[in-house]
Formats: C-alpha cells, structure tokens, sequence
C-alpha cells in the first residue's frame, strides 16, 4: 500500500477547456481523489468526463485552472505526470497489427523500462489478465474483452501510482464487465488510485468510494453513492393494488400511522421506509386487516439514475450518443456531442 | 488466473521507469517506434503487394505497351529514360504510407495512448519516417530488379546508388507532406482522396515517362520546372552519366549540368521537407488545443 497522506493523489481546481468559441467542455471543475481510492465520475455523453481525463493525463492543456496528478503540475511538468499515470480508454488503444506482448512491450520501451524488466513485466501481466495463451497473437484476433484486457494491461506496465480508466467497460459483454471490474478492485486494494468515468451507475456504486457527478462541465454533486442517494430520502416501499382508486383508499388508511407522508402514483402507494423491512411487516400487517391482497410490494433502495435524475433533469442514458463512436482524446466532438470545434 | 506467480501483478510502483529525455532516449524510442512500424508494414500484404506488384506493373507497362510509341527520345534507349522516371513515382507513391499510418494511428487512439506515455515526441515522427524509408528504400531495389530484367542498364554504378540516395532524400520530404495531411483528416481513405489529385498530375505531367518536349507548349515550362521533374532530370542525369550526348542532355534532362541538376533537386527536397516538417511538429502541438 502507498503510505496514507493527506494530499490527494489527483486535484484539480476551476478547470476550464473551450472548443471553438462556444463549446465549454470543461466550465469550472473541481475534484480531488485520495491516495488508494476509487472516483467515479458519472455524467452523459458530452458532459465533460472525457475532456477532464485528457486534462488530467496530459493530452489536453486547460485553458485556465490547475490540476496535479501525484502532486505534479499537469501544465509544467507532463513528462513527469506522464510517468505516473497509466490511460486506459473506452477505445482499447492497442495495435491491432502487434501481438498482444509485442504492444505491452513497446509500451514497456516507451516508458523507458530496462529491456529484460519489459519482457517478464509482459509476460506476467498477460498471466494475469489471462492473455497468456493469446499472447503471440495479433491483437485484431481477440475479442472485444481481451482488447480492454490488454488496454488495461498495457496502461499497467510502468506500475502507475495513477490509473485513468475512462469508460473501461462501455460496450462489454456483462462477464467480461465483472472480470474487469474485479481486477480493478485488485488494483485498489494493491494501492493504486484511480479515477473512472463511467455512465453506468451500477458500476460507480460498485467500484468508486467518492462519486462525483458531472454535467455540462462542472461537478454538480459529490460524495458516496449513500450519500447521494440520502438527498432522495432512503428507501421506500412501494405497494401496487387492483387500481387508482384502491390506491388513494390505501393511502387514506396508511395516512397518520407511522410512516410520514404518503404518497399515490396510479395503482402504486408510496411508503417512506424510515424502519426499512419493519415498515415492510407493518405495511402487511395494515393490508392484510384491510383484506387487500396487493400485486406488487417492494422495499427500494433509491438507485443512482434516481439521483441523477432528480440531480440533472434528465436520465443518465437519455442523452443522444451521436458523438460517443468519435475519439476522445484529440477530438472534443466526442465529449460535446456534435459541436464543431 | 495463476494467482501464485502473478501475485503482485497489480501492484503500483518500483517498475524503474527512468526520467527519459535527451538524444540518446529520443533515439530509442524512435527505434522501438520504428520497429513498430515495420512490424506492421510487413504484416499488412496488401501494403507489400502493392510495394512490390505496382512499380512492376509501371515498367512492363510502359516498357511494352506504351514504350514503341514514345517518341523525341534522341536516340536514347527508352528502358534507360523510363526507370529513373518510374523510381520516382514509385517513392512518390509509396510515400503515402506515411500519411495513411498517421492518420490510422490518430483515428484508433494509437496516438493518445503514445502522448500518455513519458517518450520522445518526436519518435512519433522519426520513428514513422525512418520505417517508410526503409520501405521505399524496399521499393526501389524491387523496381531496379525489374528494369534490370527488362534491359535497363546504367552508366554509372556510383551514378545510380546517388540517384537513389536522392530519391530517398526527396521521399523522405513528401512523406512529411503526407504526413500533415494525415494529422488534418485522420482517416486514412481522406489522405488518399486529398492527395491523390495533387500526386497524380505532379506525377503524370512530369519528365517521368514522356520527354516533356512531346507535350503541348502551355504544358511544357510546368512540366520541366515542377520538383518532381527536377528530381527526376537529376536522378537521370546521375545514371546516364557520361553516356549521354548534349542533345540528350539539352532535349531530354533539361539542358543543365548533373551539378546543377542536383543542387536544384537538393533544395526542392530540403525545402519541402523543412516546411512539412515543421507544419507537423506545430500540428502535433495542436492536439494539446
């Protein structure tokens, strides 16, 4: 593990980058990760994530603010930044026409490794990313999975203190996902930081201590996914009955208890959960007095496409993803959904 | 997953990375670059067909089917006249790899992934030339085979090893022509369709394959003075040697002395390569914007 310091191993502060003259990719953002964590930065297609990354790992320069990456200047020193950070992107950037060790040794040769450092480093990396067998292939033989394998993996040669993993799993089948996601769990434990962006809430909550939330180029919320998930309010039980007007007579019955406000959507009674599964009994309890035999009872937890919904105004995957096939890097169309530059 | 071996595999830190910068990293890199670049040049056939079947097929072509009807040669054998002229469209042609490997790079995030990494920034492009060079270099040793079979024999040996310098050099200078088309357009089918109509007519009408005295008078002083010709007339003028006659000379090289010929063909070459070179290392700059 890294030893615990105070200093975050990436910050950035009031980051501004502008495409062209109208186009704020990036309007004033902030964030800090700590050493040995995991951010996750959640936002749609266009909201800036892309174009922090690129910031932040040198390939784009801000128009004003600052950013450190292990407490290097990202501006003034990004040969040294470069030496920290490993780059994983959402779009597998290996050679296709270069066997899967043959890239992680001219990644190796790149970041100025010793030559026999390079060639055990490949081969224990593709050992672990069980590439092994493939390893003497070319790259544009393997699967959608074993390309972000490799990705990773060559972002992994240098053992970077900094990892940036922009989308790593957009467009992967649900195991290789997990697989994915286990190995950079493992990173984490090992002390590794790392900063991810992703639109799937699911592996925000599941990967990432700290979430920030991005949109139109700011952080709008920050915290732990329990965090953001307490400005809804907690749980709650929803019970679904025979119809609307069953729905308001409940409600009128569970009005006064115990539970807090009521509410009705259609043939669904909403419930505060504040005593989580004992509200449940209660509820069951009321029903069953009742004679009301519900078609539907759960306890939900609120999820992260409710806080970003209630956070942005709109769903995280309801946004138009024209600009997601373009590259990210060198290109902002990517993050700024079809503006020109 | 081998968990025994490859329990640290994950682990940050202490791989030895060195702080890089200065010549002697600059040039390994643009080695292991370059390597790169070979590796894939050698395993993409259609590139090795075409390096290798299109140079033939000019000289068959222009030797047997259109040869006989090519006239104003001065007596001159026209096997001799047509391979200098053919070795140039040859690296003119196959310099384009340059622009469409740049330009693939670019497209496949290739290129951001080299920018992530403490290396030389100009091993993107030394490593780039250095391989299409080599390629080139390739190419013209298949086409002089061929006319060597077909009947070209040169006058000169030294004449001909400095021609083919010279054709590199000048190579070497429209690959980073090549090369800033593909940093603009980023994919390497626009690279093609953005230079192919200016390679083409620089090519065609040129001294390469007809003796531009042959051409049309409006045509002409374009066709004589254009640095593909002159490149050409230097390349010829180095071969033929002292075999040709001053009527050849006057009539078919431009009427100038090899001398001239290659300082001419030393300053177009130099002079296009300083300004694309440059216009890619500002380009390459630009990606930071």
């Amino acid at each position: 593990m890294t030893r615990a310091t105070n200093r975050p191993a990436i910050s950035a502060e009031g980051l501004v980058k502008t495409f062209g003259k109208d186009v704020r990719a990036l309007d004033n953002l902030s964030l800090q990760v700590q050493p040995g964590t995991v951010l996750g930065l959640l936002g749609p297609n266009g909201a800036g994530k892309t174009t922090a990354v690129n910031v932040l790992t040198t390939l784009l320069r801000p128009d004003s603010g600052h950013a450190e990456v292990a407490g290097i200047d990202v501006v003034r020193d990004p040969d040294a930044v470069r030496r920290s950070i490993g780059l994983a992107g959402q779009f597998a950037a290996v050679d296709d026409n270069l066997t899967g060790a043959e890239n992680l040794v001219l990644v190796g040769r790149l970041n100025h490794m010793p030559g026999s450092a390079v060639r055990a480093r490949a081969t224990e990396l593709l050992d672990r990313f069980e590439l092994a067998d493939a390893g003497g292939r070319l790259a544009k033989t393997y699967s959608g999975g074993m390309r972000r394998r490799l990705d990773l993996a060559a972002a992994l040669v240098s053992r970077p203190p900094v990892l940036f993993l922009d989308e790593p799993t957009t467009g992967l089948d649900p195991r290789s996902r997990i697989g994915l996601w286990e190995v950079i769990e493992e990173l984490v434990r090992e002390g590794t930081t790392v900063l991810l962006t992703t639109q799937y809430l699911e592996e925000a909550d599941r990967l990432a201590q700290q979430i920030a939330v991005v949109d139109h180029g700011r952080v709008i919320a920050e915290g732990t996914s329990e965090q953001l998930k307490a400005r809804l309010g907690g749980a709650r039980v929803e019970v679904r009955v025979a119809d609307a007007d069953q729905a308001r007579a409940l409600a009128a019955d569970l009005d006064g208890g115990p539970f807090g406000d009521i509410g009705v959507e259609d043939d669904v009674v909403l419930v505060p959960a504040a005593d989580g599964a004992g509200t449940v009994v209660e509820i069951v309890r009321r029903l069953d007095a009742a004679g009301i035999t519900p078609r539907g009872l759960q306890l939900r937890e609120p999820s992260l496409d409710d806080v970003f919904l209630a956070l942005t105004g709109h769903a995280a995957e309801d946004v138009p993803s024209g600009g997601d096939a373009d590259r990210g890097a060198t290109d902002p169309v990517a993050e700024t959904a079809g503006s020109k530059r | 997953m081998s968990a025994a071996t490859t329990a640290d595999a994950l682990r940050p830190g202490g791989s030895g990375v060195a702080p890089g910068g200065g010549f002697g990293w600059a040039v390994r890199d643009t080695s292991a670059m370059a390597g790169r670049n070979l590796r894939r040049l050698m395993r993409q056939p259609e590139m090795v067909m075409f390096n290798i079947v299109s140079p033939i097929m000019f000289v068959l072509l222009f030797r047997y089917v259109f040869g006989g009807a090519i006239g104003g040669l001065q007596g001159l054998n026209y096997v001799n006249y047509l391979i200098p002229g053919i070795a140039v469209q040859t690296v003119l042609f196959s310099a384009g790899v340059t622009g469409f490997a740049l330009a693939e790079d670019l497209q496949k995030g290739f290129i951001d992934r080299l920018r992530s990494l403490p290396m030389a920034r100009s091993a993107v492009f030394g490593g780039r030339v250095a391989a299409d060079t080599l390629n080139n270099a390739f190419g013209l040793i298949v086409l002089l085979l061929t006319g060597y079979a077909v009947g070209f024999r040169p006058a000169s040996f030294l004449g001909l090893i400095l021609a083919a310098l010279l054709l590199l050099l000048f190579a070497l200078a429209v690959s980073l022509g090549y090369a800033i088309i593909g940093l603009l357009v980023r994919t390497p089918e626009a690279v093609n369709a953005a230079t192919f109509p200016i390679i083409f007519p620089l090519t065609f009408a040129s001294s390469a394959f007809v003796p531009v005295q042959t051409m049309p008078s409006w045509l002409r002083g374009f066709a004589t003075h254009q640095p593909v010709s002159v490149v050409i007339n230097a390349a010829r003028s180095l071969i033929l040697g002292d075999s040709a006659t001053a009527v050849q000379r006057a009539q078919l090289l431009g009427g100038t002395s090899t001398g001239s010929l290659i300082v001419q063909a030393l300053a177009w070459s130099i002079g296009i390569g300083l300004v694309f070179g440059l216009l890619c290392a500002r380009r390459y700059r630009r990606l930071t914007r």
